[in-house]
């Protein structure tokens, strides 16, 4: 049986407001994804920042980011998500939480 | 000289609850920021000195405090109810920047705002508006005239020489902001921000009702039987419509339209 | 002459405590935010116990912006489909000198750091420190900010900067981050009216719920909570980072999963999502903890990983609160005593073993791997749900089998061994008594 969320993923998402700055503070090399079998980020990031895209790399997406720093954590490939913190006073802007 | 920025504190996101931003979610619309820029890189040129303006509460001021700390000189701020007039905003803000050879604002704000402070403080100071401006050129002298773009509806656009005093209204789009240097930022906070508490005059408002036009005069149908007289009045082959062609000069033109459908009973 | 005698970097309450108490011994403070305003990047999982701050503002919960006084505490172990649930209630904890409370951290930061404004630190928002400045020598003298023109120099600089502390990182604190480490914490804000939340959790006025939840992740080894604010109530599961990405579930589906337990899904019904959060937490404890210390360097907070994660006590803001207000008692006992070295920051880690932060961690050291290990994960909260469900089933006329029976036979059923049992049951005993 499938159980359908209740809340769609980006409606998730746009409750939380991002203050968007145009450096992206993540960066992948692709390199080191393609290589990659295991996609930890992929699975894990809770804001479903990165993409795998079909010739094999990853799509990834800074705008949205909680900055928790899940993804580089569970990546295993030394130097494959290079990860700061986005520009002061931009980003995440929690509100109730 | 004076080069006058009116900036607004508005929310930046999230439920407006009261009309009073929440202090920690507001802030100035990207198109207040171009505005501020644009000042702060002619007043580089020119040696003028930029002064800010925002209407509205003491929590305002950490929006004019940002602005100091990004390099404007002089803050003023008009304690008045956020929900007032347009008209009375713009004549509160007119009567804080005596002697502004420039008044640069947004185009309009991110609370979407109409844009109507920015037309409003021209025509209380009598000068020229360039409005809803997407490009300009500033010139290497900065008191010579320059050429700006303005959007015109249809996506047609509209080339502008400016020269003389004038008030303009850009897009969020021309131009980004600079980020402030710590040490300005760290004084900004210490600095006099001047307060003016606006003059109670407040915009009447006509009574408001509902629209109701004018009763018409309608005859009675022409016609023997009852079907002559129902086909009479179901009938649209005949025209029993106004019309009259009128070729004259388009003030004159829309005088007597305005008389003919006044007189039709469209208008009241 | 330096810009500042203390740089604090990150305005959550390790930051602000330690800026207040820096600044009350006179010393000029800068405290340093990324976020547009202190507690714009914080989340957690619910609970603040704030009696640590008596010592730093007297009658700190007139003021302070709290949602509700928690005085209900409920731990509960779930199973596909059953609950148990141990609840106690104290209605003393709804007055002062209080417990625990729930607040919005985007409110309660903030009010924290407007408490240091006021004690006389300055607090700059919006700039994110990017490093350390060191002397000629080594040792730390300042920070490099992200604005132009953006190096301040100090004496001592208290990092406070979170669980991912690039700082401490940075200064070879950190020997390696390791992924086993942390969880994930994600949450749900749910609006539901305060009528409707009082009603469900038997509560009134602002008195409130705290339910830690053990089980119920879909597998992934980590816990639940629930708790109510004023008028939302929060829902969120905290995760092993190591064991979400192998077992292939995305942590909102995790929490989709626990809203639908029948022991849950009461509780949480009509209740629409107004905000999702995610965030990590420090769970190893000592194990994980770096060197607090370094020439003209204290370490704080989440940055020295003072969070207690351990089972039914789930704690950080207070150890927050605490390290916070110590590393600035220190740094400004070392400014005065004109020497910033490591040796002389040392008191900094002396008061950490004598009080509560670090003896509580110590007490509990095995505790939070205990809990997050797969036998208590996966086989023990079936093993008790299935004891007790047939302690209290009736089934007659079969006459009620003795407890030990029922023990035993669901031991074998869950697949544990006694030996694990008993070894585990000591873990348990020796941690937490």
């Amino acid at each position: 049986m499938t159980i359908w969320p209740d809340i769609s993923f980006q409606d998730r998402i746009d409750t939380s407001e991002f203050r968007i700055h145009e450096r992206a503070h993540i960066t992948v090399n692709d390199d080191s994804c393609r290589g990659c079998t295991t996609r930890e980020c992929v699975v894990a990031c809770p804001a479903n920042l990165f993409v795998p895209t079909s010739d094999g790399g990853i799509l990834f997406n800074y705008e949205n980011c909680y900055e928790c720093g899940t993804c580089y954590l569970v990546c295993n490939k030394e130097g494959a998500i290079t990860w700061t913190y986005p520009e002061g006073g931009f980003g995440i802007v929690f509100h109730r939480t | 000289m004076t080069i006058a920025v009116c900036i607004k504190w508005v929310n930046y996101s999230g439920p407006v609850e009261s009309d009073t931003p929440d202090e920690r979610f507001a802030g100035f619309s990207f198109a207040d920021q171009a505005a501020l820029e644009w000042a702060l890189r002619i007043a580089e040129k020119s040696a003028d000195e930029v002064l800010v303006l925002t209407a509205g509460p003491v929590g305002a001021e950490a929006v004019l405090r940002d602005a100091l700390s990004r390099g404007a000189h002089r803050a003023v701020r008009i304690d008045i109810d956020l929900t007032s007039d347009s008209s009375v905003i713009a004549r509160s803000l007119v009567g804080a920047m005596s002697q502004a050879r420039m008044v640069w604002c947004g185009d309009y704000s991110n609370d979407r705002g109409s844009g109507s402070v920015p037309s409003f403080i021209a025509a209380e100071l009598n000068i020229d508006q360039a409005l809803g401006l997407v490009a300009l050129e500033l010139p290497e002298n900065a008191n010579a005239s320059f050429t700006a773009v303005r959007r015109l509806d249809g996506g047609r656009r509209e080339q502008l020489l400016i020269s003389g005093p004038a008030v303009l209204s850009v897009e969020g789009s021309t131009i980004r902001l600079r980020r402030a240097s710590l040490k300005n930022t760290m004084s900004a906070s210490k600095q006099e921000i001047q307060v003016i508490t606006a003059t109670g005059d407040r915009v009447e408002t006509p009574a408001l009702r509902p629209y109701r036009p004018r009763p018409r005069v309608t005859l009675a149908p022409i016609g023997l039987t009852a079907l002559e007289r129902v086909k009479h009045i179901t009938d649209t082959s005949s025209s029993k419509g106004h019309g009259e062609t009128v070729h004259a000069e388009p003030s004159v033109a829309a005088t007597l339209i305005l008389e003919s459908l006044r007189k039709w009973g469209y208008l009241p | 002459m330096t810009d500042a005698d203390i740089i604090v970097v990150g305005a959550g309450p390790a930051g602000s405590c330690a800026a207040i108490a820096a600044a009350r011994s006179g010393k000029r403070v800068v405290l340093i935010e990324r976020g547009p305003f202190p507690g714009s990047k914080n989340m957690y999982g619910g609970v603040i116990y704030p009696r640590i701050l008596d010592e730093l503002i007297p009658q700190w919960f007139e003021t302070a912006p709290i949602q509700r006084w928690v005085i209900r505490r409920s731990t509960m172990v779930l199973s596909d489909t059953g609950a148990l649930n141990i609840d106690y209630r104290s209605n003393a904890w709804g007055q002062a000198p209080y417990n625990g409370a729930t607040a919005y951290r985007p409110d309660f930061d903030n009010w924290l750091a407007q408490q240091a404004v006021a004690a006389g630190a300055d607090l700059i928002c919006s700039t994110t420190v990017t490093g350390l400045l060191r002397d000629d020598q080594g040792r730390v003298c300042g920070v490099s900010t992200d604005r132009p023109d953006g190096d301040l120099t100090a004496s001592v600089v208290i990092a406070c900067d979170g669980v991912n502390s690039f700082l401490a990182k940075q200064a070879g604190l950190y020997p390696n981050a390791n992924a086993d480490n942390y969880t994930l914490g994600v949450k749900e804000t749910l609006s539901l009216s305060k009528h409707i939340i009082d009603e469900r959790f038997g509560v009134r006025d602002n008195q409130g719920v705290d339910i830690e939840i053990l089980g119920g992740t879909s597998g992934v080894n980590g816990g639940g909570f629930i708790y109510t604010n004023l008028d939302t109530i929060a829902v969120g599961v905290v995760l092993k980072l190591s064991k979400l990405s192998a077992q292939k579930k995305r942590p909102e589906d995790i929490i989709a999963e626990l809203k639908r337990h029948p022991a849950i899904a009461p509780l949480v019904e009509g209740g629409e999502v107004v905000e999702y959060s995610a965030h990590l937490i420090p769970e190893a404890g000592l194990e994980m903890m770096p060197k607090m210390v370094a020439d003209g360097l204290l370490i704080a907070g989440d940055a020295a990983a003072l969070c207690l994660a351990a089972g039914i006590w789930l704690e950080g803001v207070n150890f927050a609160m605490a390290s916070g207000m110590y590393a600035g008692q220190s740094a400004s006992a070392a400014i005065d005593a004109s020497n910033v070295s490591a040796a002389s920051l040392k008191s900094y880690t002396n008061r950490l073993n004598e009080t509560f932060v670090l003896q509580d961690h110590k007490k509990l050291r095995k505790i939070p791997h205990l809990v997050l290990s797969d036998r208590v994960q996966h086989r023990y909260p079936a093993f008790v749900t299935g004891v007790v469900e047939r302690m209290f089933r009736v089934d007659n006329p079969t006459p009620k089998p003795g407890v030990r029976r029922i023990v035993r036979e669901e031991r074998k059923k869950a697949g544990i061994k006694l030996s694990e049992l008993v070894r585990d049951a000591l873990t348990g005993l020796k941690g937490f008594g």
